[in-house]
């Protein structure tokens, strides 16, 4: 009697073992937190979707999100750098030249970034962030997207291309090109067109 | 000997020069066929330059397949129309259609208010050597690239090659085989003990090999030793099992949790290679590293892929103004802080230290563990990124006179409890 009840008490504790080292997390479950009052934020966290948010978007999505629309016509405080230029009408007026618009951006705008090799680093090193992956590493348009995106120019054919008028590119996008001013800080973009005008005209 | 030897290195030699006599007729063979193959429609122009002049010139609006881009695609494009029209229309198109050609005027037609621009510098064999260039990318490759299209991409991803998958496998492969290899031993003792049984055997009655080994179970169940040691495996592994479970809380590591849309970070940070900052635009610049909103989606999925499943969600999503539900894999607890932007500028640390092999992952997951030990272990361990960084040099100084150490980053403060929480 006592045997057989002890023989059971082990194949117990065996089955007990397999199941306590079996057991796995899901990919699906992020696991437990302690006090997770101290783990959750209290403010509002950037990309918090919630149950309930008051939020434009409330009333057509599920969930609000914390996120909202900066308002039309924004210029973003740290954008709006009158430091590396002459003239701070200039600096305003790339917001205001209409996407349509490319020959005013060819004739007003002007690279307040000056050219030197410190800026033409910075502007390859974005060039290799932003443009390469199309436009390839020599502008050749022979990027690795490329070859699936289709359509993508040599610069080879564009040298004396007009600074305002790359920089109006990248903002706004052109034929297949789409706008990338989202993306890219104004600073960062004129740095980027010093880097494509050295490709345009031959390296 | 000495004849045999000669003989055999004679037959050695005669086979070799049919080998290489056979290779070289082949190998000319092949190529004549390929050249022809290329020259045949173009009248003989030369692809190679054709291939550059395509580049700069006509890549920007023709693609070399049947796709559109801006104008036409121009494959097949010297069985659609002879080389003397062509010549003619690539010169100058606009006289082509106001002659009142049909061909051209259908074009236009289709395409307007575009017209395609005028190329009047191009010389014939210009324009020969680009049509050339556009029959040899019609004519299959005799050895496709490694994508050659987005579909083939998607669907050649193996399952697993990950160590771990290697692992789990080899693991399976060795159960497996020591599961037979017991199934054969078991066979054999059955076998053994029926022929060696009888004899043996007291009373000439061969008792099962099932139940001695019932008899033998029951003797090693009443055996104390045998019993204490799996009491005390049983409390080791429950405890172990204990510890982990708790020291887990909290820790989300293995954490991949399906997303609303199947974004392949392999595909395009791994196989295109498109920059992480690319799409986290902010990664340089601010506390988060951004997750892209659709417009950035748009800048390729605009042209790309506009038929898949999970490309039509990006635009039910835009349509709607309704924002992607990501969900957050990598989270910290609000007590601490982290910031993108100090680690990536000044830290110089590239995102694969902390996020593992992302250009690998076909779903993301948390590789590190995010715990304040593995922080603060890259803090002891990680110097600081103090070459040409003026910042730094008077620290870099001071530090010199009282360490031979180089300068670390707990040295300047990364162990500071209110560095991180505040």
């Amino acid at each position: 009697m006592k045997f057989t009840r002890f023989n059971r008490s082990l194949l117990v504790m065996a089955a007990a073992m397999l199941t306590i080292t079996a057991c796995k997390r899901g990919h699906d479950n992020p696991g437990k937190t302690y006090a997770p009052n101290m783990y959750e934020p209290v403010g509002y966290e950037p990309y918090k979707q919630e149950e309930g948010f008051k939020t434009p978007y409330t009333e057509k999505g599920t969930r609000g999100t914390a996120l909202w629309l900066p308002v039309k016509g924004t210029v973003s405080r740290r954008n709006y750098n009158t430091k590396f230029s002459d003239s701070s009408a200039r600096d305003l007026m790339i917001y205001n030249i209409p996407a349509d618009s490319i020959e005013i951006a060819e004739r007003t705008l002007v690279n307040p970034i000056p050219l030197n090799e410190k800026t033409l680093a910075e502007g390859k090193e974005y060039y290799s962030r932003f443009c390469q992956h199309c436009h390839g590493e020599t502008g050749k348009g022979d990027g690795l997207v490329a070859a699936q995106y289709k359509g993508v120019p040599n610069y080879s054919s564009m040298s004396g291309m007009k600074e305002g008028h790359i920089f109006h590119v990248i903002t706004n996008g052109r034929n297949r090109m789409w706008p990338h001013g989202s993306q890219i800080t104004p600073e960062d973009r004129w740095k980027i067109v010093h880097y494509v005008q050295k490709l345009q005209n031959g390296g | 000997m000495h004849t045999d030897f000669i003989g055999f290195s004679l037959i050695k030699m005669y086979s070799r020069s049919v080998i290489s006599t056979l290779v070289i007729v082949l190998i000319a063979l092949f190529s004549s066929y390929q050249s022809v193959a290329q020259d045949a429609a173009a009248g003989g122009g030369d692809a190679a330059k054709g291939k550059e002049l395509f580049s700069t010139l006509c890549q920007q609006c023709h693609a070399v397949t049947d796709e559109k881009v801006i104008g036409p695609g121009l494959k097949g494009i010297t069985k659609r129309r002879d080389t003397a029209w062509l010549l003619k229309w690539v010169k100058n198109p606009q006289a082509v259609i106001s002659s009142g050609d049909a061909y051209a005027t259908a074009l236009y037609a289709k395409f307007q208010p575009l017209v395609m621009q005028s190329f009047p510098d191009l010389s014939d064999d210009d324009i020969k050597n680009i049509l050339a260039h556009i029959d040899a990318s019609a004519a299959p490759a005799p050895a496709a690239g490694p994508a050659t299209g987005g579909a083939v991409a998607a669907t050649a991803t193996p399952a697993s090659e990950s160590p771990s998958g290697l692992f789990t496998a080899v693991l399976v492969a060795l159960l497996v085989v020591m599961l037979l290899v017991l199934g054969v031993l078991l066979v054999l003792v059955t076998i053994l003990s029926k022929a060696v049984g009888p004899t043996t055997g007291e009373g000439g009655q061969a008792t099962p090999f099932l139940q001695r080994l019932k008899t033998s179970l029951g003797a090693a169940a009443s055996n104390s030793t045998l019993r204490s040691i799996v009491l005390w495996l049983f409390v080791f592994v429950v405890t172990k099992q204990t510890f982990d479970g708790l020291y887990s809380v909290g820790v989300s590591q293995g954490y991949a949790p399906k997303q609303p849309i199947a974004f392949s970070h392999k595909l395009h940070a791994g196989q295109y290679q498109v920059n992480c900052n690319y799409c986290h635009t902010s990664v340089y610049k601010g506390k988060i590293a951004t997750i892209p909103s659709a417009n950035i989606c748009m800048n390729c999925h605009g042209e790309i892929k506009r038929e898949s499943p999970e490309i039509q969600k990006i635009y039910k999503a835009i349509e709607t103004d309704t924002p992607i539900e990501w969900v957050r894999v990598h989270n910290l607890p609000d007590l601490a802080y982290f910031n993108h932007a100090q680690h990536t500028n000044v830290g110089q640390v590239q995102c694969q230290t902390c996020h593992g092999e992302i250009e690998k992952m076909e779903v993301v997951e948390q590789r590190s563990s995010l715990t304040m030990g593995w922080c603060i272990d890259c803090h002891r361990k990680t110097e600081v990124a103090t070459k040409d960084n003026a910042y730094y040099d008077k620290l870099v100084a001071l530090h010199k006179k009282g360490s031979k150490e180089p300068l670390r980053v707990a040295n300047i403060g990364g162990l500071e409890c209110s560095k991180c929480h505040y």
